[in-house]
């Protein structure tokens, strides 16, 4: 289980936490008109990296505030949180080795090289 | 096997004797026997039955790696498949033993181990697959499980347990002489540390074996006495006994299970177990190692052990199992049995290595030849032979001679292993060590820190120098700790993992998987068969797939695997070991979540008014909702509904709406941010008026509707359903956060805060009228979808006039802690109009007779406002509002949509079934093209019919026409297709 550190509250249990997909997705400007292909990827089309992915998560048993954060998808270590309103912070800030815990490659899945 | 009792030590004292049952048969033991050490002592060594052959098992090793000695707690809830070898006994204990029937000398069980040739690996894959699919599980399945298995499900269990957080800088796993050490190190020190052992005393192998002859020019006892008293002392260092870590997950969270009766019977109604979860910086592993045993034929029979295990007994529990047992190795670690054999002045009836006399340590040659035990140099057991219990063995000197060697006890030792389960469980990594021949722990991926032999170092010269190494970072005292040996030898082993038999035969079994009954033939026969990954040999063979992960032998497997692919073992590759390390109970792992606190159980304020007026109740999300309610015993739900439905429909019905949702908005900018949230506009609205409204996710779909009333621009109450008060609330929060910060706008839930009394029929206004004579319910100063606030007997009250189930109707929103006083004050003067109470199903009926969806019956998360003929609701002059942009998409649009249609039986007799499809033809033939399906269907007794609501392709313009709907019985029935409203369409009832 991971520890969480809500940027209201401090470090507390995951189990207080829900996940709430990719951040700084921007809605569209309802009043201006908006294309299918603008629209559709907004509701429907989220990235889904291996390795460092910005983040929100929602302190749902706690302050219920929404926050962002760089999680490592390959090793689900969370490495900063930040309130919705701070600027998100430069990737290149982190090391971005993709370290699982098998070794695997930066593509693919499971234990087998998949060539780029 | 005959045993000797040994000297007394501070564990076991001989003047303590406890009375306990095994299969009916009273034994006595003493205070700190564990169930396998008492029966050694009283000479049984037959304690089960195996898992698949149902060959004789005995007690095999004095610890929690034991494969075959599980027993049956019948004392404690028949708890099955216990470990005897930790499990201590206690006065009045009953054991049984295990898989086998009738008896356990007797098994008719045992006739498989006759047909086990054909019981290979793959046998139930291959064997019990046809002639059809239902054989396997009315036939096959219950005839194997009634065969094959461990033990048998414990009875009327209500075990009780804690759970207990810990948040600590450093947990040292593993209470022996590198985790007191550690811990030693860390006495008075700044850090929080937890110092876990299994055991009921720490000291691990001081206790265990005669390795150590002094610490720091002390005995070892009086060292341990000491070193414990010191870290009891100091303040920073807390201590669990007899807690096993089982867990070892991500940022180093730890689970361990403590026992909290050791030794005695759990009270009933007592903690009997606590769960530990633990938070740490650093977790230190000394866990030590596990021997492991070798493959040969037969050498499952009672009376092998392990050779370490031997000598735990002597020295922990006074006993020596056999006053001779014959050893067999491969390595050194079995030099102290030897030692402690004849320190105690008994002698092995031979020695038996399969290392050349080279490379036997010297001072176990010295002691060997003083002692006159019979030496085999460069040998091999071929084979253990005897009727339920070892007899003789057979050997294989350097020469090729034979020699067979009669003895009641046989001592193994294949080597010895990291105990890396819960290293590897923390997704460090292995390597393989072509010397000690075994994997150890190398690349760790959380802060992990292993010492001792549970990180790879089976010799004690690099004791201090290791510890002070890798507590470097701690910046703590070093160590300076003086160790003796009795056995001086550094650890040296050969490789050996098989001896094949010496008769080539169907029925010789050599055993890789104890608990499994798992042979070296199983595994030969899968990579045969092309399983030759070991991860699937793993499942294919169930090799290592029991309780114990095959401690003892999974490294083995590995071996044998590696020769007969002629690949190293780290080209092989190692299974992974799962959480948890030993079998961990449901019980502990739920707590004090279970039973009535499995899942809260919400209920309304008028809970205990339903209850005594025959109300049977309905789960709705967490709540408990009147589904209907009983006159009588002997009225079945159609009747009750019938009864409740027409009573609204001619005189006045009460419903308990106290579980809807309730949402109340405030703020600067609520207007506009209810505009956001909802499709309906709400800009035009009357101060004092309310609204049905939908709301939907970004996709376009109807998410959730409700009422929202209007107190002013700055502040609204929203209802919402039952089940989607929590998302509802979420959603709004999660936007007004996210999407939409400039808003000042807050939000909060009064679903428990108040109670809702949904009261409607004809005679409503009667009633109203008499229970708040106050008020004026005219239809002037009380118009449709209109609230009003009031006081009732200095009670704040609102009263919002709507229905939901076509009928005049009001409801009543009042604090909950008045609510029940209100009801009952109803219920009293609604007697004479015949008021009376319906339940959801009643409710669902009336609705559904005025076409009103139920968002999540008649929907489904694929459904837009347009598909339920509700444009009427979209606020088409808004500029936005959730999902405003998907009513455009290409998919909302198209023609073909699913769409809310009524549906008739044009036979009106005819019935009709929720969930039937509505179909074209009156034939089914497949394939059958599939309009859709009816959604809601109820028999009117208003109507005389039955009705349906249903959501089927371009519904909307199919109205008027014929179709059919599918039945139960595999039959169609003929349906008009019609305007989903079948009662009051005008809603004259409704307004007037
Ligand atoms: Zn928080």
């Amino acid at each position: 289980m991971l520890i969480i550190n809500c940027p209201y509250c401090g470090p507390r249990d995951q189990s207080e936490f829900s996940n709430g997909g990719e951040a700084h997705v921007k809605r569209p400007d309802g009043s201006k008109e908006i294309g299918d292909r603008e629209w559709g990827e907004y509701v429907f089309i989220r990235a889904n990296p291996k390795g460092l992915f910005y983040e929100r998560w929602v302190h749902t048993h706690g302050c219920r505030k929404w926050f962002n954060c760089v999680r490592d998808t390959s090793t689900d270590e969370i490495l900063v949180t930040y309130k919705l309103d701070e600027k998100k912070p430069n990737l290149n800030n982190f090391k971005s080795v993709v370290k699982t815990p098998s070794g695997e490659p930066e593509v693919g899945s499971g234990n087998f090289t998949v060539e780029k | 096997m005959k045993s000797i009792n040994l000297k007394e030590n501070q564990f076991i004292q001989f003047h303590q004797k406890i009375s306990f049952k095994f299969d009916g048969v009273k034994y006595f033991g003493y205070k700190g026997d564990t169930i396998a050490s008492a029966l050694l002592r009283n000479n049984v060594n037959l304690v089960g039955r195996s898992f698949k052959y149902h060959r004789p098992r005995g007690i095999y090793t004095c610890g929690i790696e034991e494969p075959n000695a599980l027993v049956q707690i019948i004392s404690e809830y028949s708890e099955p498949n216990t470990r005897a070898t930790i499990k201590k006994i206690y006065e009045g204990m009953e054991i049984e033993s295990q898989n086998r029937w009738p008896s356990l000398e007797n098994d008719f069980g045992s006739i498989n181990n006759l047909f086990s040739p054909i019981f290979t690996a793959g046998f139930y894959y291959k064997t019990f697959m046809g002639p059809h699919k239902k054989f396997w599980k009315n036939l096959y399945e219950p005839l194997i499980r009634r065969a094959a298995g461990l033990g048998k499900p414990p009875k009327d269990f209500k075990g009780i347990s804690n759970h207990i957080h810990h948040n600590v800088d450093i947990t040292i796993i593993g209470g022996g002489l590198n985790g007191l050490l550690a811990a030693k190190s860390f006495i008075n020190s700044n850090y929080d540390v937890l110092l876990i052992d299994f055991e009921e005393q720490l000291g691990g192998i001081i206790n265990n074996s005669n390795k150590i002859s002094s610490i720091d020019n002390k005995e070892p006892k009086d060292w341990l006495k000491e070193t414990i008293q010191e870290i009891e002392d100091s303040k920073n260092i807390k201590i669990l006994k007899n807690t096993l870590v089982t867990t070892y997950n991500y940022i180093n969270h730890l689970i361990a299970i403590e026992d909290r009766f050791v030794g005695s019977k759990p009270i009933e109604g007592k903690v009997n177990s606590t769960l530990h979860k633990i938070r740490t910086g650093h977790t230190i592993l000394c866990n030590g190692h596990i021997e492991r045993f070798l493959s040969f034929q037969n050498n499952d029979l009672p009376g092998i052990m392990l050779s370490s295990s031997f000598e735990k007994y002597m020295c922990r529990y006074g006993l020596a199992p056999s006053k001779e047992p014959v050893i067999f190795s491969n390595n050194s670690n079995s030099n102290s049995l030897v030692y402690s054999l004849i320190k105690a002045g008994l002698k092995p009836k031979a020695y038996i290595d399969s290392r050349s006399g080279e490379e036997i340590e010297p001072n176990l040659f010295d002691l060997i030849r003083k002692n006159d035990v019979p030496l085999y140099t460069n040998s091999q057991i071929k084979g253990a032979f005897g009727n339920k219990k070892i007899e003789k063995i057979l050997v294989e000197d350097s020469s090729g001679a034979l020699n067979e060697i009669k003895c009641d006890c046989l001592c193994l030792s294949g080597g010895i292993n990291s105990d890396v389960h819960l290293f590897t469980q923390s997704k460090g990594l292995l390597d393989w060590d072509e010397k000690d021949l075994t994997y150890k722990p190398s690349k760790p991926f959380q802060p992990t820190i292993t010492l001792g032999s549970a990180s790879g170092q089976f010799n004690f010269d690099n004791l201090n120098s290791d510890i002070n190494e890798k507590l470097k970072t701690f910046k703590v005292k070093k160590l300076d700790v003086k160790l003796e040996l009795n056995t001086n030898a550094k650890y040296n082993i050969e490789k050996l993992w098989e001896v094949s038999p010496q008769k080539k035969s169907l029925w010789a079994k050599s055993f890789i998987d104890l608990q499994n009954d798992v042979t070296t033939k199983d595994i030969r026969q899968a990579i045969t068969e092309g399983f030759d990954r070991i991860e699937h040999l793993k499942r294919y063979t169930t090799n290592s797939m029991g309780t114990d992960q095959g401690k003892i032998s999974s490294i083995n497997a590995l071996g044998i695997v590696s020769d007969l692919l002629d690949k190293k073992v780290n080209e092989v590759g190692t299974t992974i070991y799962r959480p948890p390390y030993a079998p961990l109970s449901f019980s502990a792992i739920a707590g004090r979540n279970c039973y009535e606190f499995y899942d809260p159980e919400r209920k309304s304020p008028i809970h205990n008014w339903h209850l005594k007026n025959g109300a049977i109740f309905e789960d709705v999300g967490q709540w408990k909702r009147p589904w209907y309610f009983q006159i009588n015993k002997d009225e079945s739900m159609h009747d009750a509904v019938q009864r409740e439905s027409k009573n609204v429909r001619e005189n006045a019905g009460i419903l308990d709406g106290s579980t809807l949702g309730k949402i109340e908005i405030k703020g600067e900018d609520a207007l506009e941010f209810m505009n956001l949230i909802y499709t309906n506009s709400f800009t035009k609205m009357k101060q004092g008026s309310a609204r049905y409204a939908l709301m939907l996710g970004e996709d376009g779909m109807v998410k959730d509707d409700g009422i929202i009333c209007k107190i002013s621009d700055q502040h609204f109450i929203a209802t919402t359903t039952t089940g989607g008060a929590a998302t509802v609330l979420g959603c709004m929060e999660e936007y007004a956060q996210t999407e939409w910060p400039n808003l000042k706008v807050f939000m909060n839930s009064i679903t428990e805060q108040y109670a809702t009394f949904n009261i409607s029929g004809p005679k409503t206004r009667e009633i109203m009228k008499k229970a708040f004579p106050n008020i004026n319910f005219s239809n002037e100063e009380f118009p449709f979808m209109t609230f009003q606030f009031h006081e009732f007997n200095g009670v704040p009250i609102r009263i919002l006039r709507a229905s939901f189930t076509g009928e005049l109707g009001y409801e009543i929103y009042i604090p909950s802690n008045s609510a029940p006083k209100i009801w009952d004050n109803i219920q009293s003067v609604g007697k004479e109009f015949g008021l009376a109470p319906y339940g959801t199903e009643a409710m669902h009926l009336l609705r559904a007779e005025k076409g009103y969806i139920i968002v999540g019956q008649d929907t489904d998360g694929s459904i837009t406002p347009i598909d339920l003929g509700l444009s009427w609701m979209i606020g088409k002059s808004k500029k936005d509002f959730l999902g405003k942009r998907s009513l455009t998409r290409s998919d909302t649009i198209r023609e073909d949509r699913k769409q809310l249609v009524g549906i008739i039986p044009s036979n009106k007799t005819d019935k009709l079934e929720e969930g039937q499809h509505i179909i074209l033809d009156k034939e089914i033939k497949s394939p059958v093209p599939m309009l859709g399906h009816i959604t809601s269907c109820y028999y009117s007794p208003t109507l005389g019919h039955d009705f349906a609501l249903a959501v089927i392709k371009n519904g909307h313009s199919m109205i008027g026409t014929k179709a059919y709907a599918s039945t139960s019985s595999m039959g169609t029935t003929g349906v008009d297709i019609v305007k989903p409203v079948f009662y009051d369409e005008g809603n004259k009832r409704l307004v007037s």
